[in-house]
């Protein structure tokens, strides 16, 4: 287990390292990624802070509360950005004949197909996110080791839920070349994120926890910092990675088993 | 005529082909427009009324949104960076077609497409939820489609000119996709601009990002007066005409520079 381990850390460096200097290699390029990106997280940013300026608060929660709510999904969303990148060439891997490799290769498949890629834009977006966050924290009333400990727990928890759906749509493009969009798609239903899912209605509500819990990943953890989230919806949320992973995992390998190599 | 006429028909037979791509495309954008209009609802609360915004008013600006998100920002820019980064627009340079009608025909087909789509959710969107606000002026309705048509196309030709910096670097996709976010963004494509602080509405107001899709909506919510909607649209007809004089004239530079690396 140890070894294996070391030797995926070792796999994941090195194609990390491989794509920091092809990014590095394309300087225009990347720097025009990486102001986009900023650009949109200060968009977002200055325009919760300009309602702010006409509201005293959104759905029950103060200015504070909802940009924790807004950071928390950038910190999950990016966090998937920047490990899980590969999904997001997946449809091209399959349908170049690429994947034919990953499968002769002495390493996982599905490693080489969802982690072995690395954007390091990302790596460099998250840094004040992630300060951003810590400030915030400072500007709310104390909250008990507890409450920092369900916070973290629970964005931990929606990275796990977000590799089990990025597996299930790498696994949908070695299955059908018919959803090649369902990562793109994935991320605009994941905009409903960057708000508390108190905003929504209850039956758009129940769709972001029961059917594609976004709500699960974005706003659970910041609900449970401020004391809104019961212990039985933090069971829930912990079960349903669980049980996502799995049936992702056995989902993947079942696609898997029927790549026919066709396009190759 | 008649070849742009059959780009558009197979482009638009593509799109119709993959129908799970499509009808979850739809579904993604769609959520981007519930998530907006909750938001908005949120503001709201029990007000009557938030920046000049009624419910009413505002749930329309969404479903406009939704509406304009498909019709006006819809470019070809990627192909067209793909195209020259792979030597591949080589091929059409020896065709006896414009490669920007070409180009446009592809894009009006994707627009049809989407664009028919984003009115059928609506539609049903109006008969589940209702209280759709409605201009009762025919005006308002023949001015909001004007202003729309105008739109994208002057999305299409700054996107045009944007995307042919590839003819001078291989890294053109940044900025590329900077330009992106930031049109969509400053358009209003998200919320309405009125929610930024004046000076920099202002500063917005004098490029012609607005006119793609915050004044269109202002139009339809009657919002403008006729007149100053007419004057609105002459304006954006302006910024149209020098968005494809720019393109025209970076086209023939580009290919000019063109040393179709990789065709």
């Amino acid at each position: 287990m140890k070894e294996a381990l070391l030797k995926y850390g070792r796999i994941w460096l090195r194609t990390a390292s491989m794509a920091m200097q092809a990014q590095l290699t394309y300087r225009l390029g990347s720097l025009g990624f990486l102001i986009g990106k900023t650009f949109r997280l200060v968009f977002f940013f200055a325009f919760v802070m300009a309602v702010f300026r006409h509201v005293e608060s959104v759905a029950g929660y103060s200015l504070e509360e909802t940009a924790l709510f807004f950071l928390t999904y950038n910190i999950v969303d990016m966090s998937a950005m920047i490990f899980f990148r590969g999904v997001y060439g997946a449809r091209r891997t399959v349908a170049e004949g690429d994947f034919d490799f990953y499968l002769v290769q002495p390493c996982s498949s599905l490693f080489r197909m969802v982690g072995s890629t690395v954007d390091f834009l990302d790596v460099l977006t998250i840094v004040p996110v992630l300060a951003l966050t810590g400030i915030v924290f400072t500007h709310l009333p104390p909250a008990p080791w507890t409450a920092y400990a369900a916070y973290f727990l629970l964005v931990g928890n929606a990275v796990v839920l977000m590799f089990s759906i990025h597996v299930a749509v790498a696994a949908l493009a070695v299955r059908t070349h018919e959803m090649d969009n369902a990562i793109w798609v994935f991320r605009n239903v994941m905009f409903m994120g960057r708000f508390p899912a108190d905003v929504y209605a209850r039956p758009v509500r129940l769709a972001l926890t029961f059917v594609l819990p976004v709500a699960v990943m974005t706003s659970f953890p910041a609900q449970a910092f401020l004391g809104r989230l019961t212990a039985g919806w933090t069971v829930y949320a912990l079960g349903l990675s669980t049980v996502a992973t799995t049936l992702s995992l056995w989902f993947w390998r079942d696609c898997v088993s029927r790549y026919t190599s066709s396009s190759s | 005529m008649k070849a742009y006429a059959v780009a558009y028909s197979i482009a638009l037979q593509e799109t119709l082909q993959r129908r799970w791509s499509f009808l979850m495309e739809r579904l993604g954008s769609f959520a981007v427009v519930v998530s907006l209009f909750s938001f908005w609802s949120a503001l709201l609360g029990d007000k009557p009324e938030f920046l000049g915004y009624t419910r009413a008013e505002m749930l329309t600006y969404s479903l406009v949104l939704n509406f304009l998100m498909s019709f006006v920002f819809t470019g070809r820019g990627w192909m067209l960076v793909g195209e020259i980064s792979s030597g591949r627009v080589s091929s059409y340079l020896v065709r006896p077609v414009s490669y920007q009608g070409y180009s446009l025909a592809l894009d009006l087909a994707q627009k049809s497409v989407h664009a028919v789509s984003a009115l059928l959710e609506i539609g049903v969107l109006t008969l589940i939820v209702g209280g759709l606000f409605l201009p009762r002026d025919p005006a308002a309705w023949a001015l909001f489609a004007a202003s729309a048509v105008v739109a994208s196309l002057l999305f299409f030709f700054l996107e045009f000119c944007v995307s042919t910096l590839a003819f001078w670097t291989s890294e053109s996709g940044g900025p590329l996709f900077c330009f992106e976010l930031f049109v969509q963004f400053a358009a209003g494509a998200f919320f309405p601009l009125d929610v930024l602080p004046a000076t920099l509405r202002r500063l917005l107001e004098s490029t012609p990002l607005p006119y793609m899709a915050y004044y269109p909506a202002r139009i339809l919510l009657g919002k403008v007066p006729a007149g100053e909607a007419m004057r609105l649209v002459g304006l954006e007809l302006l910024w149209l005409a020098g968005a494809v004089l720019l393109a025209g004239w970076a086209w023939r530079r580009g290919v000019r520079s063109y040393a179709a690396e990789g065709g």
